[in-house]
């Protein structure tokens, strides 16, 4: 869709206007931002110029609350606006439970940085893993019913719309490097019809006390990453591959986990894993019909929080692992991870330093991200970074061209 | 005899008379005094709106408010804030639960808004200045008695208050402070000015309490000053909207509340 500047003037005018106007006095607050970014190593080429405002309007009771999240991107180097609704949803409390209705993020598990639990709100990595969490995340339409007894919390999740993983444009320099030039993507069958029999289903069972907390999950849910089914074209003169037509198509998924953290000594230990039941992967094999076959597959973490100097240190081990691997799978039986996080503030609290890697394991690569906040005035802040990839291969080394160097201007109101 | 008797009762109606000051003035010890300001009544539960206000050697502010509850539960006591400003904190809450058992670490949770999830954190960040302020989070929290050795060093008077003036010396190595000196009020137990000293021993910063109210016979702080003299760097603290004893439900202090918000 692509909206004129007066729509989306009159859009957020009108909404805010018939909040207020009814008596109902919401509270309106957000922030603008403006995000310029430029690629280190390709003669300084701005990779983004993003002008962003968010805003979050809400109202409260003691039994009920609503919030909308609408947001605008403008982007330099594009006419049009990219603009939507992150959240816009409805609460209902009671003593022992709250509901909530409409377009929401689900946010689960102990990790910082990783997916492993936290699998009910889809990501959009259109700019890979750059942009903020809460804008990663995508909004899903559903009902969520939590239920609570002391500090146990029951919770509930039917989401009865698919929404899948935002992946980046062929053209965008965040585009996967794992498919062949050769490739062609049909995409005829990627769409999940909405309808009672498509919907998703999540129950979570968390517990916060004294000596741990815990979190118990299992969900029925479609894989939010499409399987490639892929059929070889071969031309008959030379009866060697002349295309490959890759079809994406999301599958139903089972899968049950858990996660875990509790002090010891001043330092923060996290554990979180999922298991995975027939999980669709790529593979060679020529008996299995579309390259693609059934695997159990399990996705853990640990890791360990704690403070040195005044600095809080995050330090987290992840591991990927497929069940009763064969060998022609193009995914590794394991898959390695390392993240660090780092961060420390000076000044009264106006400077902010901070370091997060990612480091794969396997393939030497990495993702670096130093990034320094100063704070200008109450709610106004300056933001400047890089992201730094190293490696030639693996999930950040084949992003190596594209590092880039940052700044932000935010303002929060 | 008679006279002999006279006098002995004389002796005995002067010591009678005398006794409550020389037990307050001299009786009590450093570690007594400092046991009396660790446990003055201070309500089974607190709620108020606490207001930080940040200057900087140029004069320039910068402001935090809060939103906090807290509760005591017999042994334990639960504490959950609600930051509302500045704006790009507004929605986090921070929640600890602390026990009277001084070998226990407390317990803190924190909700970040932008992560969406109640994160469990180390407690280990006593020495840490608590969002930019002057005071720590062990500033913040109470110190127990039995953490430090307290010697009665002399009384004096300030802003017209009779005062104990006792010195800490921390009984661990490696804390922040080397040496605190409190003027205590003398039946109150409120620690009206403090000293600190670094760990290299040199004066760091002062507090000042320029304000308290009684609610109902509790005694609550509600305006005080921090002043780093070595970085002259001053935190105003004001604490207004109080209400002490209000019955706060034991819910109040759940994952449930820091991610629904106030």
């Amino acid at each position: 869709m692509i909206p004129t500047m007066r729509n989306i003037f009159t859009l957020l005018v009108f909404s805010i206007v018939s909040f207020t106007s009814v008596g109902q006095s919401p509270e309106i607050h957000g922030y603008v931002r403006n995000y310029t970014g430029a690629l280190t190593g390709q003669n300084g080429d701005f990779s983004i110029v993003q002008n962003t405002l968010d805003l979050d309007i809400e109202k409260s009771s003691f039994d009920m609350a609503f919030q909308a999240n609408p947001y605008i991107y403008h982007y330099a180097d594009k006419d049009e606006l990219d603009y939507g609704l992150r959240e816009a949803y409805i609460d209902l409390y009671t003593d022992n439970m709250d509901i909530r209705l409409g377009k929401q993020q689900i946010i689960w598990g102990k990790a910082d940085g990783v997916f492993i639990t936290d699998v009910v709100s889809p990501k959009d990595l259109r700019e890979f893993l750059l942009p903020d969490f809460d804008e990663i995340r995508q909004g899903i339409t559903a009902a969520k019913i939590d239920y609570f007894s002391g500090n146990r919390t029951f919770e509930l999740v039917w989401a009865p719309v698919f929404v899948p993983t935002h992946y980046p444009e062929k053209e965008s320099i965040w585009f996967p490097k794992s498919y062949p030039d050769n490739y062609i993507i049909d995409n005829s069958e990627k769409e999940v019809k909405a309808g009672l029999e498509n919907s998703e289903l999540f129950f979570k069972y968390s517990r916060l006390s004294s000596s741990f907390d815990v979190e118990l999950m299992a969900g029925y849910m479609w894989d939010d990453d499409p399987a490639m089914h892929t059929r070889r074209y071969m031309d008959p003169q030379t009866m060697t591959v002349d295309s490959v037509v890759a079809t994406p198509k999301h599958h139903r998924l089972s899968l049950a986990g858990g996660s875990f953290s509790t002090q010891i000594e001043g330092v923060v230990l996290r554990s979180e894993a999922a298991y995975y039941m027939d999980k669709k992967f790529a593979t060679q094999n020529p008996a299995d019909r579309d390259g693609i076959t059934e695997k159990d597959y399990a996705h853990y973490l640990v890791g360990a929080d704690f403070i040195v100097g005044g600095a809080n240190v995050s330090l987290q081990f992840i591991q990927e692992t497929i069940m009763d691997y064969e060998e022609p799978l193009v995914q590794d039986e394991f898959s390695n991870t390392m993240t660090f996080l780092m961060n420390d503030d000076y000044l009264n609290n106006k400077l902010t330093l901070e370091l997060f890697a990612y480091i794969g394991l396997d393939n030497e690569d990495a993702l670096i991200r130093p990034k320094a906040t100063y704070e200008l005035h109450n709610g106004l802040n300056l933001i400047t970074g890089a992201n730094l990839f190293t490696g030639t291969k693996g999930r950040f080394g084949q992003y190596n061209a594209n590092d880039m160097a940052y700044f932000k201007l935010r303002y929060d109101f | 005899m008679l006279r002999k008797n006279l006098k002995f009762r004389n002796t005995i109606l002067l010591l009678l008379l005398f006794i409550p000051f020389m037990s307050n003035a001299q009786d009590l010890t450093g570690k007594e005094i400092i046991k009396k300001v660790y446990y003055r009544d201070d309500g089974d539960d607190r709620r108020g709106k606490l207001t930080m206000t940040l200057i900087n050697s140029r004069g320039d502010q910068r402001v935090r408010e809060i939103k906090q509850f807290d509760k005591d539960f017999g042994k334990e006591e639960k504490k959950i804030m609600f930051f509302i400003s500045p704006a790009d904190v507004r929605n986090t809450s921070f929640m600890n639960w602390s026990y009277d058992d001084p070998a226990k670490d407390d317990d803190q949770w924190i909700y970040l808004p932008a992560l969406g999830k109640v994160k469990r954190i180390s407690s280990d960040s006593k020495d840490d200045y608590f969002m930019g302020s002057d005071f720590t989070y062990d500033d913040l929290g109470d110190r127990h008695p039995d953490e430090d050795t307290h010697k009665l060093l002399r009384t004096e008077t300030i802003n017209g208050e009779e005062c104990y003036v006792v010195e800490s010396l921390p009984r661990e190595d490696g804390y922040m402070y080397s040496k605190t000196v409190t003027w205590v009020i003398k039946d109150k137990w409120i620690g009206l000015q403090k000293k600190f000293y670094d760990e290299d021993g040199e004066y760091l910063k002062i507090l000042n309490v320029k304000d308290y109210k009684s609610f109902d016979g509790i005694l609550v702080i509600t305006h005080s000053e921090m002043h780093n003299v070595q970085k002259d760097h001053k935190t105003v603290m004001k604490y207004k909207d109080i209400e002490i004893n209000t019955g706060i439900d034991s819910g109040y202090f759940t994952e449930r509340m820091m991610t629904r918000g106030l």
